[in-house]
């Protein structure tokens, strides 16, 4: 928000030009017009249809998890060997959706994209909603989850601390940490939203609300200078920390010694990995948003296609890094890493390597087309494509490398049962509901941040430009 | 314009008309010169001579604390208050405290960035600040760009900034009532509270107390509780007969005890003991002696120990020449198979105990009926 508007001055070479970030005529007032009455207006029978959907795919996830409770663990698939399954697939999967939120908001905040201001509240929101959805499954996984609070290192008549050398722990504070973050840094960028949707609403009782969650800002430029820094910071922070939560998710793998698992690439390919899928998350939500919510003068063509860009050129990462899996394989000489590669593709399994590769390296490939990176149909197409991609990367990794490794006496099959997939459908439900109800009651495009980089937001002559 | 205004409000339409009336209005020096603006401007901070924000600074010492805190922490439980060993590392290794060191950090730092702006130097929340029941409120989170002029003292001529602030520019002029600091907490407000607080734990325990007692006690996770395991005090389940533990099979053998004396005793008598004559061998054999064959045989074996009074029986005299002549399968045979009233001491004592006893009573022999070169062999 703080990026410059008026750079598009006579003194940048034409063609270096940024082009407009929204359609038409668009000014302060008419995007609060636009985007903040979104929530006092009556939602449409489409958007009633669409939550019942959601609801009825999260109370399917609520039965499946209350059976779980009421026989245990073993209502799913988990059995010796593998005992990670569905839940931690599923866990690694919904914690890397939510990393395109953080990506646009704090990494693309840093680069000055401004492209990322119109798209960047709603991605913060599904970053949220998503880790939501990923801590459950550990929750439960824990066997016993009305103990999960013995994972915090407190003193305890037991005289038991944690084990600080366990990924395991690092995991709880990496993903306790990313999540309260996140949610500080979703909170305050709203503040100033909330404070002009309580300044227009005539509802009494959202006014009460609306006074309460926006704390009595008032926009004053004392307030501006270190809420201004304060997001500066949070960013840099945010940024570092994006990279750390997936890369402290891989630990829990690559510190293991089980072949597949134990490899150095593994931080850098689960980071790509979260942004890849998260990114497809993000697209296939914005396009159905731009189109029900009339949002197709800010969230413009132009903001999916380089969304497009982005999730080529994870897609060229994520290729680069199973081949490398394969050198690494081929290249250490060692059978047990052969063979656990070698699972991949031709094994019991290899039918789920093969859904890996083609959904997350072939058929992004299309994007390489701008008509292809323009068009609903390719981009939902490989949206959704992304997204099964990646979970069945994951599904890949954990299932794969654990149903054989060291000892064949134990290898085993491992089949998921009904609870499992209806636990996964629950979360989608969880998912898509908290987004449906974010786009009725909250802003969701950060008007402010839009605000500042419309054309004359800025003085024209502001002195030297070392602001941020 | 009232003698009580404290601030005078004064709204503009573009960022730029605000830029330019900002030198003018705080030329008049009237009082502190603030702007209420949609978003942030650029370079309003000059304008207004505002300081430079200490967040940064703020933010670098909590982040600083939070990674010594979570390196102490760890340090603290992991070496000091309940050291574990992990990966053959010492107890002190620091290097796997790294990620809660750097998440802690973030967290640190994080917080200490947004509630610190929000809290320490926004001072928000803050519910009774004139602007926010003022009109001008409206276009300032929209799209209006206003100025006050804010009274620093008694003396503030409200009428001069109004007329210092049309001349700037101003489309509208506002002037606003002193902020309301009442005190936050008045007795009635404490009063609600804790009124609301009493009221919502009666709530809370009468639910408790019905849902306790209308519901029956739930077992979560069954299977996990209830797992086809032996229970103490109850039948097996999982075999027919109900044991537990099931007989082996017929003609099991258990290591190291071979059925080696199972024939008469003069079958056994061929048996030789495989043990050397060490010291060790002869210290198991006394030990094995004393705890299972003193009490009867005595303590030199002449069948007279400390039971053998209250027991009516007549313990061998393991002195006596027929036992001298006993070949060691014979003795073996009967501390296996028992003779006369004498139990067997199979179960008690091992194949190898049991020959180092044979050693034993051997030895007891010879030292009681010893010879002169016996004596000198053990003098020399």
């Amino acid at each position: 928000m703080k990026l410059d508007a008026a750079t598009s001055a006579g003194d940048i070479p034409e063609g270096l030009v940024e082009p407009s970030l929204y359609v038409g005529k668009v000014t302060a007032g008419s995007l609060d017009d636009q985007v903040l009455a979104f929530p006092e207006t009556k939602p449409p029978r489409q958007w009633y249809f669409a939550l019942a959907i959601t609801l009825t795919a999260a109370l399917i996830g609520v039965i499946s998890i209350g059976y779980t409770f009421y026989l245990g663990i073993g209502a799913w698939g988990n059995t010796s060997p593998v005992f990670w399954a569905f839940d931690i697939i599923n866990f690694v999967f919904w914690v890397g959706i939510g990393h395109a939120g953080t990506l646009i908001s704090a990494i693309l905040f840093l680069f000055r994209k401004r492209w990322r201001n119109a798209i960047a509240r709603f991605a913060e929101a599904m970053t949220i909603f998503a880790v939501i959805c990923a801590v459950i499954f550990p929750l439960i996984h824990v066997g016993r989850p009305w103990l999960a609070y013995w994972l915090f290192p407190y003193p305890n008549q037991r005289a038991l601390w944690t084990n600080f050398r366990s990924p395991l722990l690092w995991d709880v504070f990496a993903v306790n940490t990313y999540f309260s973050v996140s949610a500080m840094f979703w909170y305050l960028g709203l503040i100033p939203d909330i404070a002009s949707m309580r300044d227009r609403t005539t509802s009494q009782l959202r006014k009460v609300i609306y006074t309460v969650l926006a704390m009595g800002w008032r926009g004053a430029a004392t307030h501006w200078q270190h809420y201004e820094k304060a997001y500066l910071l949070l960013a840099g922070l945010a940024t570092g920390l994006v990279l750390s939560v997936h890369s402290v998710v891989s630990f829990d793998f690559a510190t293991s010694v089980v072949p597949g698992w134990h490899m150095t690439i593994f931080p850098p390919y689960f980071v790509a990995g979260a942004i890849f899928a998260g990114f497809a998350m993000v697209v296939m939500v914005l396009v159905v948003v731009r189109e029900t919510m009339q949002l197709k003068n800010l969230i413009t063509m132009r903001h999916l296609d380089v969304m497009n860009k982005v999730i080529l050129a994870m897609s060229c990462i994520m290729g680069y890094s199973y081949m490398m899996e394969g050198f690494t394989a081929w290249y250490s000489m060692n059978e047990y890493l052969h063979h656990a590669f070698m699972n991949i593709i031709t094994g019991t399994y290899g039918w789920a390597g093969w859904v890996t590769i083609s959904c997350n390296i072939l058929i992004p490939q299309i994007l390489w087309f701008k008509k292809a990176r323009t068009s609903y149909f390719w981009m939902v197409l490989v949206a959704i494509g992304v997204t099964i991609g990646m979970w069945f990367e994951r599904f890949v990794i954990i299932v794969i490398s654990l149903h054989q490794d060291f000892l064949p006496s134990a290898w085993r099959i491992y089949k998921p049962t009904m609870v499992d997939f209806g636990v996964l459908l629950g979360t989608f439900g969880i998912f898509f509901t908290l987004v449906l109800l974010f786009a009725r009651v909250l802003p969701v495009i950060a008007t402010t941040e839009v605000k500042a980089i419309l054309p004359d937001a800025q003085p024209s002559h502001h002195g030297d430009d070392h602001h941020v | 314009m009232s003698e009580t205004s404290y601030s005078v409000l004064g709204v503009f339409e573009t960022p730029d008309a605000l830029m330019q009336a900002i030198p003018k209005v705080r030329a008049s020096q009237l009082g502190t010169v603030e702007a209420y603006t949609p978003y942030a401007i650029h370079g309003i901070e000059e304008a207004l001579g505002l300081r430079r924000s200490p967040l940064g600074g703020m933010v670098l010492v909590m982040g600083i604390l939070g990674a010594i805190t979570a390196l102490g922490f760890q340090y603290w439980i992991s070496a000091v208050d309940y050291p574990i060993i992990t990966g053959g590392k010492g107890a002190g290794s620091w290097e796997a405290f790294i990620p809660i060191m750097f998440e802690v950090t973030v967290l640190f730092a994080t917080f200490t960035a947004g509630l610190g702006m929000l809290f320490l130097l926004n001072k928000l929340p803050f519910f009774g600040h004139p602007v926010l029941s003022s009109k001008s409120i409206k276009g300032i989170t929209r799209d209006r760009y206003v100025l006050a002029l804010e009274a620093e003292d008694e003396a503030f001529d409200s009428e001069a900034a109004t007329r210092t602030l049309r001349d700037a520019g101003a489309i509208e002029v506002e002037a606003l009532p002193a902020p309301d600091r009442s005190p936050f907490l008045t007795s009635d407000y404490i009063l609600r509270t804790l009124g609301g607080i009493f009221a919502a734990c009666v709530v809370a325990g009468l639910a408790m107390y019905f849902a306790t007692k209308w519901f029956p006690l739930l077992k979560p996770m069954a299977n996990m509780q209830d797992q086809p395991r032996l229970n103490a005090q109850k039948p097996s389940t999982f075999f027919k007969d109900g044991h537990g533990m099931q007989q082996p099979v017929p003609g099991t053998v258990a290591r190291g005890y071979l059925p080696t004396a199972t024939g008469t005793q003069e079958e056994a008598a061929a048996l030789v003991n495989p043990l050397p004559r060490t010291r060790e061998v002869f210290a198991t054999g006394r030990k094995a002696y004393t705890n299972r064959c003193e009490v009867c045989h005595g303590a030199v074996g002449n069948g007279v120990g400390s039971l053998t009074a209250a027991y009516g029986a007549k313990p061998a005299n393991l002195q006596a020449q027929q036992f001298r002549d006993y070949p060691d399968g014979k003795i073996y045979w009967a501390i296996v198979n028992g003779k006369n009233s004498m139990p067997s001491h199979a179960p008690y004592l091992s194949e190898p105990e049991r020959w180092a006893v044979v050693h034993y009573v051997r030895a007891l022999q010879r030292a009681q009926n010893a010879k002169d070169e016996d004596l000198k062999v053990a003098t020399r």
